[in-house]
């Protein structure tokens, strides 16, 4: 296997690497920023270097002070985190040209995926469900109406050139369809230059599931399950459970039997997830990360499966330790994102932490970097830590998850836990039965501000 | 309107972004008795809303004390700190003259010393004109960003 590895983040995730590295008893190389001199996967590694100042751009994000270092500490092995290079395909290659193992897809996976009308493409040509609609351009009125028949309404009309939620307008009727179609057109026209509209089925409360995969590199994948991400404020997930409270074990397993089978296809190296929105029990492919994600310890929870383990044996060049025949799914768990922001407003909140408790107990397991007196720099994200809690069931898990919320206290930051003891008690949350908008229509309601 | 006007963040952004583009390194702009002003760097970007006097960036409160007791190297004025992550050496090849010795003069520009990184060597030049009182590596040494190099004064 590998050396040495030099972990290319910081924060909780560079720990979470690190601690994989150790049990594998592989040699870790930290690297950080000025700003990052202190930090706990700094303190634990056995080499670490200092690579630039605080901005990212000269730091975790520049890649000849990352090669150099590999050099000076002869690390023959990259794991780039979550963020910062994950899904840079051109530092994958870079790397590979300099002898040095990046830790994850190969290179064009990364591009395949990262292109998101190709990734569309390609999901389709796979088998994957994807967003029904049309990838080119409509033509007269007759034959959107056609199409928009064809798909079922609402249907949502798309600027071609269009992106960032701009160009986009949805029609819940046939009698709104002419009008809309000329609006479009002429705002595409203003906006973008090119007045072609596509058309695409709007989903109005979907879901967010999304399938862990883990493959070789040689044909061989597996998937781990679903996680549940439907809780969500301004396209950030907050909350995150598997399984999912909407699934039934059918409709599970052909979905993640679907995704195990396309990525066998493409031959995917690493770990990675594919994501769906989930309406009217149909999936409907988004996109795919090529990573590690933050909510990784969810699918670990349930498969007492170390996905980053798993990622480095098969980036080493070993077979998948597992067939799908290995992984059984037991209990449910649920992870918190708690960040250092005002749980109302959420403006940033950096600073010490001047007293830090966390939780214990069974079923218990907290993912942070931070620590007492530990001071959270201004310069990067926000993200305190991650409580995951498993349980039995979903019921045991929720009154676990209570319990660990009141221990934990973070003093002197702002953090978000006073948002997630809130959304323990809810209904709608305690019934499982939430969509991605129903976190910010909660937050609208001034749900946290009594 | 209220008396005390909320934070606005979206401004904030726009000016930090309008910061980046240009290059500048502060913009000020006052607006219905509201000024914001957004400058950068140095030391770690800091942005303020005209009305908070309270200081925001733990980061920024390094290199103010005075300096009572005698000081390491990182702390001296004539410090000569890598501008980057490399290997370090005196002189342009194995075996050839070091570019600088102890006491010997150099004026802004000389090259003092070579960091490899990728492969490609970075000749770093003498920040300032002055004497090299100290020189701190070693030849083929590993040096992070911002360990001291020498000094020179």
């Amino acid at each position: 296997m590998f050396d040495k590895i030099l972990i290319a983040n910081r924060g909780e995730i560079a720990l979470r690497v690190l601690r994989a590295c150790k049990e594998l008893g592989i040699p870790t190389v930290a690297v950080h920023s000025t700003a990052d001199e202190d930090a706990m996967h700094v303190r634990l590694a056995d080499e670490s270097v200092c690579i630039g100042p605080p901005p990212a751009k000269d730091s975790y994000l520049n890649i000849p002070a990352l090669l150099a270092a590999c050099e000076i500490t002869g690390a023959d092995a990259v794991h780039p985190g979550y963020g910062f290079l994950a899904e840079n395909a051109r530092f994958a290659e870079i790397l590979a040209e300099h002898n040095v193992q990046f830790i994850g897809p190969r290179p064009e996976h990364i591009r395949l995926m990262g292109d998101k009308i190709a990734a569309k493409r390609t999901a389709r040509e796979l088998g994957i469900p994807t967003v029904p609609g049309t990838d080119s351009g409509v033509g007269s009125e007759a034959e959107a109406m056609r199409l928009a028949r064809d798909i079922g309404f609402p249907v949502m009309l798309k600027a071609a050139a269009g992106g960032g939620g701009r160009g986009m307008k949805v029609v819940r009727a046939e009698s709104e369809l002419a009008n809309a179609l000329a609006t479009c057109r002429s705002e595409a026209k203003a906006a973008f230059g090119d007045d072609t509209v596509y058309l695409e089925k709007y989903l109005e409360r979907p879901r967010h599931i999304e399938i862990q995969v883990l493959g070789d590199g040689k044909g061989r994948a597996i998937h781990l399950g679903e996680r549940d991400c439907s809780l969500q404020r301004r396209h950030q997930k907050v909350w995150e459970e598997s399984p999912s409270p909407a699934l039934n074990a059918a409709t599970r397993d052909q979905i993640c039997e679907t995704v195990a089978r396309a990525m066998r296809d493409i031959k995917y190296l690493g770990v990675g997830t594919v994501e769906f929105l989930f309406e009217d029990g149909k999936f409907n492919f988004i996109e795919m990360n090529t990573r590690i994600q933050v909510e990784h310890p969810v699918t670990e929870m349930v498969t007492d499966i170390d996905l980053v383990v798993e990622q480095i044996r098969v980036a080493g060049g070993n077979d998948l330790s597992l067939a799908q025949s290995d992984v059984t799914f037991h209990g449910h768990a649920i992870e918190c994102r708690i960040n250092a922001e005002n749980p109302v407003s959420f403006r940033a909140s950096p600073g010490k932490i001047v007293h830090y408790h966390p939780p214990g107990g069974l079923g218990v397991r907290i993912d942070s970097a931070v620590y007492h007196n530990y001071v959270i720099p201004p310069f990067y994200d926000s993200l305190v830590g991650k409580l995951i809690v498993h349980g039995k069931t979903r019921v045991e898990c929720l009154m676990r998850l209570k319990r660990a919320l009141d221990e934990f206290v973070i003093d002197g930051i702002e953090t978000t836990l006073p948002l997630f003891r809130a959304l323990a008690q809810e209904a709608a949350i305690i019934d499982g039965d939430y969509h991605i908008h129903w976190l910010e229509e909660f937050l609208a309601r001034g749900s946290l501000e009594q | 309107m209220p008396k005390t006007p909320a934070i606005d963040h979206d401004a904030i952004r726009d000016l930090a972004k309008l910061l980046d583009e240009t290059g500048l390194s502060e913009i000020e702009i006052e607006r219905d008795g509201v000024s914001i002003r957004v400058a950068r760097n140095l030391t770690a970007p800091a942005s303020q809303a005209h009305s908070s006097d309270s200081a925001i960036a733990p980061g920024s409160m390094t290199l103010a004390t005075p300096a009572a007791v005698p000081i390491g190297p990182s702390q001296h004025p004539g410090l000569v700190a890598s501008p980057m992550v490399g290997t370090a050496y005196l002189g342009a090849s194995p075996g050839a003259r070091p570019f600088i010795e102890i006491g010997m003069q150099v004026k802004a520009g000389d090259t003092l010393i070579i960091i490899e990184a990728m492969k490609t060597m970075n000749q770093i030049p003498a920040p300032r004109s002055g004497t090299v009182t100290q020189i701190l590596v070693e030849d083929g040494q590993p040096v992070e960003y911002g360990e001291p190099l020498m000094i020179v004064e």
